[in-house]
């Protein structure tokens, strides 16, 4: 102890002891930012009580490490920022046409809006709001800031460029977490009364491990995005907004793209593919490249600029992955740590902002009562469960099930149907898929709608398996689509794993270490395993930033290398790691990318 | 025999952000109102320097920053705070505009005895070797000459040992390893250790400042030239010896740069080609 008192005496003469907040909140989330403005306006209402907060967020900027689509409810932000018009929230546009679109190699069939209203109304988003996320994420630190100043028993401090990446726990009560790594303990570690995780699964996996909160594991997907500046007599995008299905996802694995309009000429693109996978090579950035050769997208990237690209990953196991419990002794779960996505309608940010609303007065209530139980605590649960912003997220609690359930669907049919569709049209690849199993996939057509649209509970109990145990090193079908248009694409739209991370502003001062590999004897059986099949090693082909490589050593030996400095911090290489050898933590000092305009 | 608590100054200094797009004046000058403003880089090193001599020092040892410039300047006292520096202060005066080199050092030199009146002695001061705006390098020599201190200048690695410092300091051509007597001034060259990232309590202390107006002239003192008790005839325009008679731009250098990046070798090859103008281009013809 003295030699830690000696150390701090030469670190600081400032204020000694350890570093203590009321409430910390882990991520400048959607979740916790909203979570953070409510919380003003309810210790406004009672100026005898005083907090303090202290928000980490591990980029160097607010935002920096946000990356959505993202079409969302107007009506959260009615909610939870009823003056966002007025305070300059940034929005791209609103959505005045949405289609769902089935792409073949080279054809687009946009489904009519009438079926496309009657099946698959969630994608129907008109009158959404079309956000840069990581603009608003900015926005609302900024606007938190100005409006925490007018609460003066309430103190928020932000912290940029400092990640929560351990959690200290006394007798099960999470009491602190890691902050940085300095050495001395007093400086790294910030303790607090209550804590809200809302990571995308960097730290809150450790709470749902500990506490055995998970009934199934949450199965997750992987999203890749690029934002473009168009040629000026390019297509008006403004407001329109594209989901689409088919093309380059052909391999059996559910996944599908997105076209959204953005303000000044700008358009974002994006394909997320499930990791729950059989085909151990996703090659998700390769699989964009090839959506966008498509030629309904050449004749809007045409001439156009490269501004931003992005990964990130996706929980998409919905209700069935819902943690038993939101809340643990001293903590709450929010927004991405548990798993708030509602995939059937590719909207979780709505849901992740009314867990921070709701988070908030439970908070407040706490406080009030000093009273940080799990038992008081699980008001947030009954809450949030029974929140009207919820209602669509549990009545898709289906939607994985009905592919999972009938797996020809995507595996077979699906490619059937685009090859008929490219060369006669959408009903010649209908009847094709049709004609290969008229039973078969008329079963599981009416199985797969039941189970999308299931308005009661089905007889049939959600079981998912974590993506990593699905991958197949004797998957032989082909890996990535490749488009086969006459017409040939630009070359100067299309660009390299290792060419798009530029573009990922990806910077690390400090040298960086931030993910482990736990046994390099497992990693050199795994490359064996993939090598002999001759395929690549899952987490070198499906990193999204070229940051796994395989090192030739003396004698041929390869091994597996990675070069950190690339990292976007998206754990696909964590989920997808096939003898789970990888985990992924936030990296210290602000070092990763720049996702601001994504 | 343990080194003593040391007393440790930095100079810094905000200068307009090189990131940023500034403006330049019709004379020529740069419009640092319009400029983004940020911490010198080269006094970067010179923060972290002052931060290992103050980890070299017994427990008792403390860093104060001083900074000279607008009351914006302010933001980079607060950055030094983050990083773990105990105290700062800002001289700031309207009378300061313009100064040259010999003007600021006496403003800084007579700043810094202000300081030694009331925080105590020097053992070491710390400066960057040069700013991105003057990049002169010669108002840390002048202020040690001012000072009458120990003078190592382009130092990129020291110890204290015995309350002795042990500096490598960069000539032509190479290193010297110098040792000299406390109390000194160093001008810490770039290719010193980079400045580590802010610290949480430093961070945190900061934030508690600014919402603290009381603890804010504890921590960051502003003083004027009259508190320092400088001659202003000796300060600003008035004291700077040095004449710009005349600015003229020289024409464009380098003439058209475009730059290719971020693409493949390949599609960069294909850019340049194609490139009106393109000086391969010329030459294929040849």
């Amino acid at each position: 102890m003295a030699t830690v008192e000696k150390e701090l005496a030469k670190n600081t003469t400032k204020q000694k002891g350890p570093i203590t907040y009321d409430l910390v909140l882990i991520g400048a989330s959607p979740a916790n930012l909203t979570l953070a403005h409510r919380l003003c306006d309810l210790m406004a209402l009672k100026p005898e009580m005083h907090l303090s907060v202290a928000i980490l967020e591990k980029s160097e900027e607010f935002g920096g490490h946000i990356v959505s689509g993202a079409v969302v409810n107007k009506k959260i932000f009615d909610k939870a920022f009823p003056n966002h018009i007025e305070d300059g929230m940034p929005i791209e546009s609103i959505c005045e046409e949405s289609s769902f679109a089935l792409l073949g190699r080279k054809k687009k069939f946009d489904v009519p809006s009438a079926i496309t209203r009657a099946l698959l109304p969630d994608f129907c988003k008109e009158g959404y709001y079309v956000l840069t996320l990581s603009n608003v994420v900015a926005w609302m630190a900024e606007t938190l800031q100005a409006k925490a100043a007018t609460v003066p028993n309430l103190d928020i401090d932000m912290y940029n460029g400092f990640p929560a990446t351990e959690i200290r726990y006394e007798n099960d009560k999470i009491s602190a977490v890691k902050v940085s790594n300095t050495g001395v303990d007093l400086e790294d570690y910030v303790h607090g009364d209550l804590f809200c995780f809302a990571d995308k699964g960097f730290l809150s996996k450790d709470i749902i491990k500990k506490f055995e909160l998970a009934d199934n594991p949450q199965i997750w997907s992987v999203g890749v995005k690029e934002t473009w500046r168009l040629r000026s007599d390019a297509p008006y995008l403004k407001g329109k907004v594209w989901h689409t299905l088919g093309f380059p996802t052909l391999d059996g694995t559910l996944g599908g793209g997105f076209v959204y309009g953005l303000d000044h000429n700008r358009v974002t693109i994006g394909q997320v593919i499930s990791l729950d996978s059989k085909n151990p090579n996703i090659h998700p950035q390769k699989q964009l490249q090839e959506l966008k050769k498509h030629p309904w997208l050449q004749n809007i990237l045409r001439d156009g600029e490269l501004l931003h690209y992005g990964a990130a990953v996706l929980p998409e196991g919905g209700p069935a992955s819902l943690p038993k419990a939101f809340q643990v002794d001293g903590a709450l779960l929010m927004g991405d740590a548990l798993g708030l996505l509602d995939v059937k309608a590719l909207a979780g940010v709505d849901k992740a902002m009314e867990s921070g609303y709701i988070g908030a007065e439970v908070v407040f209530e706490s406080f009030s009562k000093r009273d940080f139980s799990k038992e008081q605590l699980s008001k947030y649960q009954k809450k949030l469960l029974a929140s009207p912003f919820m209602d669509k997220y549990k009545a898709n609690r289906y939607f994985r099930q009905a592919f999972i359930k009938n797996p020809d669907l995507l595996e077979k049919y699906l490619p059937i149907f685009v090859d008929g569709f490219d060369k006669g049209g959408f009903l010649w690849g209908g009847l094709k898929a049709f004609l290969a199993n008229p039973i078969g996939l008329t079963v599981q057509t009416f199985s797969a709608l039941i189970h999308l649209n299931a308005p009661n509970e089905i007889n049939d109990e959600v079981r998912y398996m974590p993506g990593y145990e699905h991958i197949d090193p004797n998957f032989t079908k082909e890996m990535i689509a490749r488009n086969q248009s006459d017409e040939k694409y630009q070359k100067t739209t299309i660009y390299s794993r290792e060419d798009a991370v530029f573009y990922a502003q990806t910077k690390y001062e400090v040298h960086p270490e931030h993910i482990d590999e736990f046994s390099a004897e497992t990693c050199l059986k795994c490359i064996k395993t993939y090598e002999a099949k001759g395929l690549d090693v899952p987490c070198v082909s499906d990193c999204t930033a070229e940051v796994h490589r395989l090192d030739i050593r003396d004698g041929g030996v390869k091994v597996h290398g990675m070069s950190l400095e690339n990292c976007v911090q998206c754990r696909t290489c964590e989920l997808i790691c096939p003898e789970q050898n990888l985990r992924v933590n936030a990296a210290y000092s602000a070092g990763g990318p720049n996702f601001k305009g994504l | 025999m343990a080194n003593k608590d040391l007393n440790i100054y930095v100079l810094v200094k905000q200068v307009p952000d090189t990131r940023s797009k500034a403006g330049v004046n019709p004379d020529g000058t740069i419009d640092r109102a319009k400029a983004g403003k940020m911490l010198n880089p080269f006094d970067a090193y010179a923060m972290q320097a002052a931060l290992s001599a103050k980890r070299m020092g017994g427990p008792g040892s403390k860093v104060t920053a001083v900074s000279m410039g607008p009351p914006p300047a302010i933001d980079i006292l607060y950055q030094a705070l983050e990083h773990g520096v105990d105290k700062t202060c800002l001289l700031s005066d309207r009378k300061l505009a313009a100064s040259d080199t010999l003007a600021t050092s006496y403003a800084l030199a007579k700043t810094l005895e202000y300081l030694f009146k009331s925080d105590g002695k020097p053992d070491l001061v710390f400066c960057g070797l040069q700013t991105t705006d003057g990049d002169t390098a010669q108002v840390g020599p002048e202020i040690c000459e001012r000072l009458d201190l120990t003078q190592v200048t382009y130092v990129e690695g020291f110890e204290i040992k015995d309350n002795l410092i042990h500096a490598r300091k960069i000539i032509e051509g190479g290193a010297m390893e110098v040792e000299a007597k406390l109390p000194a001034l160093m001008t810490i060259a770039n290719s010193y250790n980079k400045l580590e990232f802010k610290t949480f309590r430093g961070a945190k202390f900061v934030q508690g400042l600014k919402r603290n107006e009381q603890l804010q002239k504890e921590y960051v003192k502003i003083i004027d030239l009259a508190t320092v008790e400088a001659d202003d005839m000796l300060c600003g325009l008035a004291g700077s010896p040095t004449i710009v008679s005349a600015t003229w731009k020289i024409g464009t250098v380098g003439g058209n740069c475009t730059m290719h990046q971020g693409k493949s070798v390949e599609d960069m090859v294909t850019e340049v080609f194609e490139t009106e103008n393109s000086v391969i281009k010329e030459l294929s013809k040849v």
